[in-house]
């Protein structure tokens, strides 16, 4: 009981972060979804565990069990993946920021030695 | 008009395509994606050098350097590599296919054109590429991997690069089949020497081309 209740927790936990990501990745947020609510179903009813590992050639219900926790953990390494990606585009977005006003500024300079020699050099 | 050049590492060609080109008349903008020789020292040459802080990609670099030339008001905007497989001598080929065919973006291809050299493995790898972006946009395009074109303002403007490395020329050619607008397809040379052919892409760039495509789809 103790340890259902604890998985439950934590599955849910799953469920709700998923959902708080759908519109950055929906595909993800519904994969984590379903994994959680199988997750939290077997669960709590561990013989429909067993016939359904026993159908899927997997053995025990409690292997069953531990290959949807193991596609949750992979689904979530895809999210952070995806995240990482999300982060670099941002990271591209102000490079490419920095640089152009950096091109700007020194091609404003080189205008004002052109226009004002004089006031360039008593500078 | 500008001409874009995305340059990472070239400093031992760069100088001389910036003079290839300069020699036709073209404005030049070397966009120096975060080298780390001398690159941006050899591009002194350039109308504009505009530098990466960090290494992003080519796709990336090519993308400011549209934004670069869209902003300084250009018509037309031409993407060249930095690795002197091109020849100058086709951008005046792009332009007046633009204006001729009234479209707003003139292809290069190799295919149609002249390649000499080429290895086996590269040529199948193109073919592969081809068909890839014949399967998911709909364009008949022989050379889907070559970095000389020209494309107008308006074209410029439905561009978007956000694939930062090389998945940018497949993200490119959808983004044309998505807006719309006209393209043709232009015979140019491409000159393979040792030193371009070691920096092209090999069968696991393909393959991260693919990973880089398909992540996309994942997220917004």
């Amino acid at each position: 009981m103790i340890a259902q209740t604890a998985i439950s927790m934590l599955l849910t936990s799953v469920a709700v972060y998923a959902a708080t990501e759908r519109r950055r990745s929906p595909v993800v947020a519904l994969l984590s979804i379903i994994a959680a609510a199988a997750g939290l179903y077997f669960t709590w009813t561990p013989d429909h565990a067993t016939q359904v590992a026993m159908w899927a050639g997997v053995g025990r219900g409690v292997d069953l069990v531990l290959y949807i926790w193991v596609c949750i953990s992979l689904i979530v390494l895809l999210n952070l993946h995806l995240k990482l990606r999300r982060q670099m585009d941002l990271v591209t977005v102000m490079a490419r920021t920095i640089a152009l006003a950096e091109a700007r500024h020194r091609l404003s300079e080189k205008a004002d030695r052109r226009r004002f020699p004089e006031a360039v050099r008593d500078r | 008009m500008w001409v874009v050049i995305a340059a990472y590492n070239e400093a031992s060609v760069i100088g001389r395509v910036i003079n290839e080109v300069k020699r036709r008349g073209y404005p030049v903008v070397v966009v120096d994606d975060g080298s780390s020789d001398r690159t941006a020292d050899a591009s002194a040459a350039a109308h504009v050098l505009v530098r990466h802080p960090i290494n992003l990609g080519q796709g990336a670099a090519l993308q400011t350097g549209i934004d670069f030339a869209l902003e300084r008001g250009a018509d037309v905007i031409v993407t060249f590599d930095a690795d002197g497989q091109h020849r100058a001598a086709d951008i005046e080929k792009l332009v007046q296919a633009i204006r001729v065919a009234d479209v707003d973006f003139a292809l290069g291809s190799r295919f149609l054109g002249c390649s000499d050299g080429v290895p086996v493995a590269r040529r199948v790898l193109l073919k592969a590429a081809t068909l890839f972006t014949q399967l998911t946009t709909g364009l008949r395009i022989s050379d889907t991997h070559n970095g000389l074109r020209a494309m107008t303002r308006r074209g410029a403007g439905v561009v978007r690069l956000r694939q930062n490395r090389m998945a940018h020329a497949s993200e490119m050619l959808s983004q044309i089949a998505a807006s719309g607008l006209g393209y043709i397809e232009v015979p140019v040379t491409i000159e393979y020497s040792a030193y371009s052919m070691a920096k092209g892409q090999t069968i696991g760039d393909a393959l991260t081309i693919l990973l880089d495509l398909f992540a996309r789809r994942l997220y917004r």
